[in-house]
Order: structure tokens, then sequence, then C-alpha cells
């Protein structure tokens, strides 16, 4: 559609010079005819949205839906690594185990906010994908922080056991590689689930940077104009 | 679906440029504007919409061509033609309603 417009733009500029317009005075005509005021982009918008957000929207549940699916990810995930049995068994009664749930469960909601705006409602605002990129990014520090010193904490915590019965030497370690492993595992699926996402918000950054490209000039090009005429 | 007359005035000036052979966008929006002597003119993208909505219901067909700068050049379809020829007959039968009813008006 950039691409569509920004060619035609130039073109019926070019095709108002021929007929005697300023470049200036021909490229504002080109733009009033072809660039889209908001009633037509919302119309092309509406249009080219995937059928399953236009549906979402006509049964007024599309922010519901959004937010069911989060809520449900971050149930699930925070499930799977309250359950993973070994480390259960392992780091057991840990409070490093809660707050490494609570981390997963909040990349895996995170995430699914970002994938159902992109691929259901068809459309991630600039805020909002910013958001997204903030919250991954400190969920995934968090994660790694997190298995860092609950792994240090295991094994601080593990040195008594260790001075009275130096045997038990995997038994003080497991947890804390544990704990470290889950931390790191977390923020390596958070990192993933970012990657999936990312040709899709590279593009959609670079569909804005072109609109601007394209409007940029003509909205320095106006107070010239006047000055001029 | 009934759509409003000025849309459909719109699309049929669509189809009717294009009825003359394969254009792009801009080329439309200056011949609509040369060969209604601007009485017609589309503003605010509003060629646009119509053109993405006639091409996805299939009466007309987009093509890019060219090379670096590519351009998309429509088509009319063959079902295209079809709804261009009923869209025709019928605001035809419209106005010679209205302005049946308009004459009466004045007669009066």
């Amino acid at each position: 559609m950039i691409e569509e417009l920004g060619a035609d733009l130039d073109a019926l500029q070019a095709a108002y010079e021929r007929r005697g317009l300023s470049p200036a005075a021909a490229r504002r005509e080109a733009l009033m005819r072809l660039v889209p005021a908001e009633e037509s982009l919302h119309e092309l918008n509406a249009q080219h949205v995937p059928r399953t957000a236009r549906w979402l929207k006509a049964a007024g549940i599309g922010g519901r839906v959004e937010r069911f699916g989060a809520a449900a990810a971050a149930i699930l995930a925070g499930t799977a690594v309250l359950t993973i049995p070994a480390g259960e068994a392992a780091v057991q009664g840990s409070l490093f185990l809660w707050a490494q749930a609570l981390i997963a469960a909040l990349l895996a909601a995170n995430w699914c906010r970002g994938a159902a705006g992109l691929w259901i409602m068809g459309v991630l605002p600039p805020d909002v994908r910013n958001l997204f990129r903030a919250r991954q990014a400190g969920l995934i520090t968090g994660a790694v922080s997190l298995g860092g010193l609950g792994a240090l904490w295991q094994g601080y915590m593990g040195l008594g056991t260790l001075e009275a019965s130096p045997d038990l030497v995997w038994h003080v370690v497991r947890p804390a590689v544990l704990t470290g492993a889950i931390g790191i595992g977390a923020a390596i699926f958070g990192a993933l689930g970012w990657l999936a996402l990312l040709p899709r918000l590279i593009s959609d950054e670079s569909s804005e940077r072109r609109i601007e490209t394209l409007l940029t000039p003509s909205r320095l090009q106006r107070p010239l104009d006047n000055a001029v005429e | 679906m009934r759509t409003t007359l000025s849309k459909r005035i719109n699309e049929l000036l669509v189809l009717a440029i294009l009825e003359h052979g394969p254009a792009h966008g801009y080329q439309i929006a200056l011949a609509v504007e040369e060969w209604t002597d601007g009485l017609f003119s589309f503003q605010h993208g509003t060629l646009y919409p119509i053109l993405h909505r006639l091409e996805g219901e299939g009466q007309v067909r987009g093509e890019w061509c060219g090379e670096g700068r590519r351009r998309k050049t429509y088509r009319i379809t063959e079902s295209g033609r079809v709804i261009f020829r009923a869209g025709t007959t019928e605001l035809e039968e419209q106005f010679r309603a209205l302005f049946a009813l308009f004459g009466r008006t004045h007669a009066a």
C-alpha cells in the first residue's frame, strides 16, 4: 500500500507539474488527492485486517479474547514451571522457584499479547510494541538474574550441610544448578519468542518509517508554499 | 449488500476508466478528473479503499510491474465488466426515475 501510494504520488505530482503547476503546488495537489484521510484509512484498515480480528471485533469480544488468552498462557506457563518434577523435587520450598514461575508466566503472557496483536488483531500500535519490547527485555533480564541469584542462594544455604557432611556435594550442587538452569531456560524461551515476532515487528516499523518519509517533506513544504504564494 | 449511491458511482467511475485499459491508481484519479471535466475527483485517498475493495471482490486485478520503483497496475476482470454493465444500467434507471420525478415537480 505504501509502495503503491509512494509511486502514485510521485507520478501524479509529475503529471500536475506537466500541467504547469509549481513542484510544491503539484506535490500539494497530489497529496490532497491520494493521501488517505482518517476515514479512508479506517476503511482500508478494515479491508486488510485478518478475518479473525474482524469477527472478534464484530462480536465485540476482541479485547476480552486477547486478555483471556494471555491469562491462560500465564497460568499454563506458571503451572509448567512449578510442576517440573526434577525442579520441584530439587528446590522444594525455594522462594526462587515461585518467583521464577511468576517470571515465566509473565513472559508467556507478554508474548501471547504481542502475538495475538500481530497475527489475530493484525496490528500492534507503536506504544504497545515498545511496551512489549521493554517488558520482554525486562523479564528476560529478570529471569537470568533470578536464576543466578537463586543458584548462589541455594549454594550458600547448602554450605552448612556441606561442612557437616562433605559427601553430600551433589545434594547441594543439584538444586543450585537447577535454579540457575530454570532461570536461563525461561530467558531462552523468552528470547526465542521475541525472535519469532521480530521479523514482523521490523517489517511494521519499516512501513511506519516509509510513511513518515513519504509525508514529512510535504509537511515541511507547507509553510514555505504559503510564504511564496 | 447495498452500497450508498456515491460509493456505487465511485466504483463505476473506476471500472469505467479500467474498461479502456489497464491503469495505475494515479492514472485513474487523473482520468476521472479529465473525463468528467473536474466534476468528479477522488480526494483524500478515497481511491485506494475503492480499488482494494474491487480487487478483493475480484472485479479488478492489481499487478505489480516495473523494476526498481515498482507500480501497481489495475485491470478490469470479466466479472468486473459484467458488474460494470449491470451497474450502469441500474444507475441509468435510477436517474431516469429521479429525473422523471423532478420533471413532474417542475411541471406542477
